[in-house]
């Protein structure tokens, strides 16, 4: 459409002279208005001049053209919360935690909703919806076909029923019925891939969408088979019963074989595929590469096995794919030194063979060259090479491990110490849809935490500050980490004085229980004097920092943190306050420390509040301070005193040097 | 540090020192630039880049220097040349000058100890670490080193790492000689004063330095602990502003998360334009596989898709972030799973096969009254308000409109009797 008008828009502009010289004809003749006129006109104009009109082709857009084109205009709001929270303001997650329970609910309601929806189909019937919606009616989960035949067999491969459709299996072959080849493909496909169990009920409905949980699961599946193989399973089983086998039945088995972890069957079953004379398929040798470090001890035999396997692919004209290279490269990690080696070679194999690498390919070799700075080529250099091979270029996942690249490579520019890098990295995550990438919330956090550490450690504090306002806490909630490596930023170029803004942040993120980050930041605060506004929103900040750790049931005050906040307030003069704090040292045992009192006696002398330097002394013989008497002196000397305080300090005085 | 930064400038302002810069630094330029770096001293290191550029005509000399201060033997060369009258000095000089830079720097430790209440100070300090992790491997490489820096000039980082293991070296000469002013030290200092032209007052000026220098270090050795706190108060770590062209190299390289992090990258991003010498992705192939042919790229796609490819592309879709970040990507979202219309808005979406029935088939619905009805009379009659009552109707289709006049003909057959006693069903 826009392409279209632009067209228009430049035939008049060419035309632009025509125009104006039939102007006057126009508005004599025409009595509309003239943008319309010239629109309509500009056809004409055209025939006039000799040039051709070319008609430009009629585009065929895909359904979500219009609405890509529209979201592409929408930027993201650092200030506004992630679109799924928007619903619900008042649910709105401002820590990790909230985030997660708030994913993870909704995706445990929606299905909630569809289980309930699928197994009860008798209420659902009605369809409102012209033209129908398939996705919103129930989908049946119950099997239907209740009598022996192919038919029942193939609708329990369909619903993924493993154990329905292995009873369904023996009981056609007991009934002497043959099973067509596809039919047995597909069963053996089911068998292995679920390794002969029922797969679990809600993992259908949680896949879409769901959230942290399952992606931890996700990972651990893929490096830890949840079920193991078994010995003579029904797998094993059918294929032994089936009249012919060819690679098809060959393939999956070796793939459920490695895939719940039973490697050295997956071999044997591949010399007996080859005993065959038998050639396999890509997916095969997939398998069995990945499989292949599992089979011997030494670095360079892992390394020979790999290479026989792929020169056994060759032989057989198997053409590898993307998932082939990925895998001798996964396999590799698990090489050694080996990797350093054959890493590089193996990618420019992949390159020879026409297969561009996904962001997991890359994310091999920064493993493999993890660690090797002595031998000259680092990480670094490869993550440079890399990244300026993939700058601007936007990804779509072709490998699971795919989503490991963004962590990984800030983990480099992490440990290299190196901002640039980062930003680079950061930039390439930017472009595109790249950065659904960045994988679910939780790669998504280490990812930004990663960042933000290496911000922290090595930039300016104000892009920090604007880094920080622009992805916390719309991307990233920080771990405590993260903020108290904020606050060293803070510290390391002086901005002590945004202390109070980032102590409201650590509120809103929930860290404020977490002790050790608030006795930083108060010893920060603390540590030195700073110009009297700035002291004064110190002040404020302490008080509030300590209300809020009040009134939570079990804080455990420290001493250092109480006395942090006593010299705060008594820096800004709230001597009050700081006598309130200092009634706490007694009521939680703490002991504050003379440097303390005596700065406090000394704030009370400039405020001249002899009552409360009197109380500060009786506090001090409270808690039998040495001080006391060296307090009760100074008292004596520097206060106007009535003559019952004279008499209490002068007992005070006398009293502790008396049980000296 | 303040007070290094203060003691390297005044040096600078030396004319001995401003020749053993300028030659030391015109050959491997960006090590020392570095190695200056590390310690934090920016401006230091700017002023070497003005000498290099200066001295362009010593690079070829200057190599050797590098290897004499190696074996700490300084040999007259040929090729020296340009500035033979100073080269004893300039050699003796350089190998003075890194103890010092030790020796300024020695106070650090110490004052870690003493001001360990701060953290933010670790943290300073911890950022000034300086490595020594790739300590060994220089040992080793010190050997060859002499040999090869004065023939290699194109492999950088041996000579970047060279500069490093002089360093190193000379830090453990650094720790016998803070005793008493070496003699090796008045005589080098006597040495670069000859070059001058005002012998005496420079060698007087030299020795006064460095006499300073062992008495601050002696002093702060004693635990003089809170002039360190100022100098170290006051520094600046590993941050500046301008990024552009100072980069990596003013970084502070340190290693204290312990993941073995050595190698000085430095170089890597200063010789970005010379790089080109090694391309990671230049390497071998492993020259198993032949490319494939067209033929053999046909047959997967006519497959249908097995249980392992949508379990494959399940595993994709969960790996990968799905969330929609906006509106419009919720509807992209819905339009897929076909929740909603799609753009742009088609009102005949859902009736593909209406599209291949003809209008008139809707309309003309009289042909379908020729046979079963009588010709005239009320039931011809009513059955012809029907058929135009059918025919404005959109929301039927033609089989539907044909199925309720069928019902309509079958009704009336069943009534005949009925209606041919009222006489109203004519033929």
């Amino acid at each position: 459409m826009a392409a279209s008008g632009r067209h228009v828009g430049h035939y008049i502009h060419r035309n632009g002279r025509f125009l104006r010289v039939n102007l006057d004809h126009l508005w004599a003749n025409r009595s509309f208005g003239w943008t319309s006129a010239l629109q309509q006109q500009a056809p004409e104009v055209n025939k006039d001049s000799s040039e051709s009109i070319v008609i430009p082709r009629k585009k065929t857009w895909s359904k979500t053209a219009v609405l890509e084109a529209l979201a592409s205009t929408v930027k993201r709001d650092p200030t506004a919360h992630p679109y799924q929270f928007q619903d619900d303001p008042y649910l709105a997650p401002r820590t990790s935690a909230e985030f997660r329970l708030f994913s993870l609910s909704q995706e445990s309601g929606r299905s909630a909703a569809k289980f309930f929806v699928n197994n009860n189909p008798k209420f659902f019937t009605k369809d409102f919806a012209e033209p129908h919606i398939p996705c919103l009616m129930p989908e049946s989960v119950t099997l239907r076909l209740e009598e022996v035949s192919e038919e029942a067999l193939k609708e329990r491969i369909s619903l993924r029923k493993v154990t329905a459709a292995v009873d369904m299996y023996d009981q056609l072959l007991q009934a002497g019925m043959a099973v067509s080849m596809e039919t047995s493909h597909d069963l053996l496909d089911l068998v292995c891939l679920y390794c002969d169990k029922d797969p679990e009920q809600e993992e259908g409905p949680q896949g879409e969408t769901g959230e942290e949980a399952k992606g931890r699961r996700g990972r651990m599946r893929r490096d830890f088979p949840k079920t193991l193989w078994k010995e003579n399973n029904n797998a094993e089983r059918i294929f032994n019963l089936l009249p012919e086998r060819d690679t098809r039945c060959y393939s999956a088995l070796i793939r459920g074989m490695v895939k719940h972890g039973a490697p050295a069957k997956a071999f044997s079953l591949y010399t007996d595929l080859l005993n065959n004379r038998l050639t396999g398929d890509v997916h095969l040798f997939n398998a069995l590469i990945l499989a292949a470090p599992e089979l011997r001890e030494k670095y360079t035999e892992k390394w020979d096995l790999i290479s026989e396997l792929l020169n056994q692919m060759s032989q057989q004209k198997v053409q590898p794919d993307l998932l082939t290279f990925n895998s001798v490269l996964k396999a590799l990690r698990r090489c050694g030194y080996v990797a350093k080696t054959k890493a590089l070679p193996t990618l420019s194999e992949m390159k020879a063979m026409g297969i561009s690498p996904s962001l997991a390919t890359y994310d091999h070799i920064l493993a493999a060259f993890f660690k090797s700075a002595s031998s000259g080529t680092s990480n670094i250099d490869i993550l440079l090479e890399v990244l300026s091979e993939l700058e601007g270029r936007s990804f779509t996942c072709q490998d699971p491990d795919d989503v490991l690249f963004f962590s990984s490579a800030m983990r480099v520019c992490l440990d290299g110490k190196d901002l640039e890098l980062g930003y680079k990295v950061q930039t390439l995550v930017e472009v595109g849809d790249n950065w659904r990438l960045l994988g679910d919330s939780f790669q998504q956090s280490i990812y930004y935490g990663r960042f933000f550490h290496l911000l922290c450690m090595m930039e300016n504090i104000d892009v920090v500050l604007e880094w920080y306002r622009k992805i916390i806490p719309s991307l990233y909630y920080p771990n405590p980490q993260g903020m108290r490596d904020l606050l060293q930023a803070l510290d390391t170029d002086s901005r002590l004085d945004m202390l109070p803004t980032i102590w409201k942040d650590i509120k809103s993120l929930g860290h404020d229980n977490k002790s050790e980050l608030v006795e930083e930041l108060l010893a920060l605060m603390a540590r030195e004097k700073h110009s009297p506004e700035v002291q004064e929103s110190f002040a404020e900040c302490a008080l509030n920092v300590k209300s809020v750790c009040d009134g939570r049931p079990g804080t455990e005050w420290s001493a250092s943190s109480l006395s942090y906040i006593t010299t705060l307030l008594l820096r800004a003069n709230k001597t009050q306050e700081a006598w309130e704090v200092l009634l706490v040292f007694k009521a939680k045992n703490r002991i504050p420390s003379e440097e303390l009192l005596n700065s406090f006696l000394s704030a009370c002398h400039t405020t001249r509040d002899s009552r409360i330097a009197v109380e500060l002394v009786q506090l001090s013989s409270a808690f039998c301070l040495p001080i006391t008497s060296a307090l009760a002196s100074r008292a004596l000397a520097e206060f106007n005193l009535t003559e019952e305080q004279r008499a209490v300090l002068s007992e005070l005085e006398v009293a502790v040097e008396s049980s000296d | 540090m303040n007070q290094f930064t203060y003691w390297t400038k005044f040096v600078a302002r030396n004319r001995v020192l401003y020749v053993h810069e300028s030659l030391f630094v015109s050959n491997n330029c960006d090590n020392v630039f570095r190695i200056l770096n590390k310690v934090g001293l920016k401006a230091f290191s700017t002023n070497s880049v003005r000498f290099c550029e200066k001295k362009d005509n010593v690079v070829t000399s200057t190599q050797l220097n590098e290897g004499e201060s190696q074996t700490k033997q300084p040999e007259q060369k040929e090729e020296q040349h340009v500035l033979k009258a100073d080269d004893g000095g300039t050699v003796s000089d350089q190998a003075n000058d890194k103890p010092e830079q030790i020796l300024a720097k020695s106070p650090q430790p110490e004052a870690e100890t003493v001001k360990s209440g701060k953290e933010s100070l670790l943290d300073l300090l911890g950022a000034m670490k300086v490595e020594v992790t790739n300590k060994r491997k220089l040992k080793n490489m010190k050997i060859k080193q002499s040999f090869e820096s004065a023939t290699q000039y194109n492999s950088k980082p041996e000579g970047m790492e060279s500069t490093i293991s002089m360093f190193q070296k000379a830090t453990e000469e650094a720790s016998s000689q803070s005793e008493t002013l070496n003699s090796d030290l008045v005589a080098a200092a006597s040495a670069a004063a000859a070059t001058l032209p005002n012998r005496s007052q420079a060698e007087s000026e030299l020795l006064r330095q460095l006499r300073q220098r062992k008495a601050l270090s002696e002093a702060q050795k004693r635990g003089d602990m809170k002039n360190i706190g100022v100098i170290i108060a006051d520094m600046k770590v590993g941050k500046n502003s301008n990024r552009q062209n100072a980069w990596p190299s003013d970084q502070i390289r340190f290693d204290d998360d312990g993941r073995g992090y050595t190698h000085d990258r430095g170089i890597t991003s200063e010789l970005a334009g010379v790089r080109k010498w090694r391309n990671v992705f230049q390497a071998k192939r492993l020259s198993i596989f032949s490319p494939a042919t067209e033929k053999d790229g046909v047959k997967p796609a006519l497959a249908k898709p097995t249980l392992w490819d949508m379990d494959f592309a399940h595993q994709l879709c969960q790996s990968t972030n799905q969330m929609p970040r906006n509106g419009f990507e919720e509807m992209i979202q819905w339009t897929k799973e076909g929740k909603v219309w799609q753009y742009p808005i088609d009102n005949e979406i859902g009736l593909e096969e209406e599209a291949s029935v003809p209008f008139h088939e809707h309309i003309f619905l009289n042909k379908h009254l020729e046979q079963g009805f009588p010709r005239q009379g009320p039931v011809r009659h009513f059955m012809e308000l029907v058929v135009a009552g059918l025919a404005r109707n959109p929301y039927l289709t033609v089989q539907q409109k044909k199925e309720h006049i069928d019902w309509f003909r079958d009704y009336f057959h069943q009534k005949e009797d009925v209606l041919n006693e009222a006489d109203v069903y004519l033929t």
